[in-house]
């Protein structure tokens, strides 16, 4: 959850950068993007937890876990965001304009509302996968879902019920978190773009 | 409507480029309360290229523009200045997450202030102007081109604008279609609306127009009354596209 909270925090401005900024910062926001979309997670966070000491930075697991999975996460978010405003017709913005907005407000009161219904059922996916990646965390030694069922399972010896019961978690996580956004999808809904105008 | 004969707009030697294509190559023009101007030529002439000058959204290289008594090209205000000019776009250009009285009415309450109530009357008032008080409620997606285009107009008549510029209103519309946008114009120019039209509509210009502009290679080749321009043309490139024009959109009873 802090991860992709995280994500969401750090891929915003990026997407902006990537959109809106002059050449050199696009060029950064993109770089950035791609470095971390082409890393394995499970790399990134060696790299963190195991790597940085050696610059005299030591994370907590925890920490290091949640940066990992909030980095990546943010590289995917900036490209779901990026698409989505830039589907937005650029003659709406232009027709703000004309109607004399400020570029500020143009982008808040036309493109924003409907690049963020549109980016709600991509998000949603990568609300799921961060969801299931946080078991990566594992690897590092905090102690999440997995990392308990293991405890469980030695004074237990009942691996084949405890993974189940674990991935039965999973999917009644990830059902719960896409069936709410998937609601909230619906209550946005407008014709066209599947929206109605928000209740304010 | 007013009737004092002060010029609304006044355009002087505007020129623009696109990179190595000199689109504009010093185009005057003025404009007064209550006229209607229609400006026609071949397409890639520059017509569109001037409308968008006029608001900035496309800012010119050289050349002044007056709306009534602010130079356009010199000011620093220009959100205030847009204002006053309402934009009709060959697409519509309608913002699809608004219904259509949210369309007409935000500019009122995001750009003027208004309270929302009185906005959302006042919106009301200009969509039945516009003959759609009955699909207030109906999202773009939902209307017809014709009725979108004449939400757009409502919109663009919301802001009580000084001038209103239409970028071939028309254009993207089906034949059926045309007619309702045509009347709702026509209505505006009987009220005294002063508005500048790119349109090949030449049944619309001969019965509304003050003043047809034809405009070619960027500069105004002739500038008359209809009658005149379409009867009478001084320079042959008028006349032959106009002719060319006729035979195209087979007009009624050209002589």
């Amino acid at each position: 959850m802090l991860g992709l909270g995280l994500g969401l925090a750090v891929a915003i401005p990026i997407s902006f950068l990537q959109i809106f900024a002059p050449q050199p910062f696009r060029l950064l926001a993109s770089a950035y993007e791609r470095v971390l979309r082409s890393i394995p997670l499970l790399v990134t966070l060696f790299l963190l937890f195991y790597g940085l000491p050696s610059f005299g930075i030591r994370l907590a697991p925890f920490t290091a876990a949640v940066i990992g999975v909030g980095l990546r996460s943010s590289a995917y978010q900036s490209q779901i965001f990026r698409g989505a405003i830039l589907s937005i017709s650029e003659n709406q913005f232009r027709a703000a304009l004309a109607m004399g907005m400020n570029k500020i407000k143009a982008f808040r009161h036309i493109v924003m509302p409907q690049a963020l219904r549109l980016a709600i059922p991509p998000w949603t996916n990568e609300l799921t996968i961060v969801l299931k990646d946080t078991s990566m965390a594992f690897a590092l030694g905090v102690v999440e879902l997995v990392r308990q069922g293991r405890y469980i399972i030695v004074a237990t010896r009942e691996p084949l019920l405890i993974y189940l019961t674990i991935a039965a978690i999973y999917l009644i996580l990830t059902l719960l978190s896409n069936n709410t956004l998937g609601r909230l999808e619906k209550r946005l809904r407008i014709p066209g773009i599947g929206v109605e105008e928000r209740a304010r | 409507m007013n009737k004092e004969k002060g010029s609304v707009l006044r355009i002087e030697d505007l020129h623009k480029s696109f990179g190595d294509n000199h689109v504009l190559r010093g185009v005057s023009l003025e404009i007064k309360r209550g006229e209607t101007k229609i400006l026609i030529g071949p397409s890639g002439t520059g017509k569109s290229t001037l409308l968008t000058c006029i608001n900035m959204l496309t800012p010119p290289d050289s050349g002044k523009i007056w709306l009534l008594n602010d130079e356009i090209t010199a000011s620093r205000k220009v959100n205030l200045l847009r204002q006053k000019i309402g934009f009709v776009f060959q697409d519509f250009s309608l913002f699809n997450h608004l219904t259509a009285l949210g369309n007409v009415s935000i500019g009122l309450t995001k750009v003027k202030g208004m309270d929302r109530k009185k906005a959302r009357e006042k919106a009301m008032e200009e969509l039945k102007q516009v003959g759609l008080g009955d699909k207030a409620s109906s999202y773009p997606a939902q209307l017809s081109g014709g009725q979108k285009q004449r939400v757009a107009i409502a919109r663009a008549l919301a802001m009580d604008p000084q001038l209103i510029l239409f970028d071939e209103p028309t254009s993207a519309l089906d034949p059926e279609l045309i007619g309702e946008v045509l009347t709702v114009m026509k209505k505006l120019a009987n009220q005294g609306m002063t508005m500048l039209v790119v349109s090949h509509e030449m049944g619309f210009a001969r019965s509304v127009a003050d003043e047809v502009i034809f405009m070619e290679g960027g500069i105004i080749v002739e500038q008359g009354p209809p009658a005149q321009l379409f009867s009478n043309p001084r320079v042959e490139r008028t006349g032959e596209f106009l002719s060319r024009l006729s035979s195209l959109f087979g007009e009624e009873d050209e002589k």
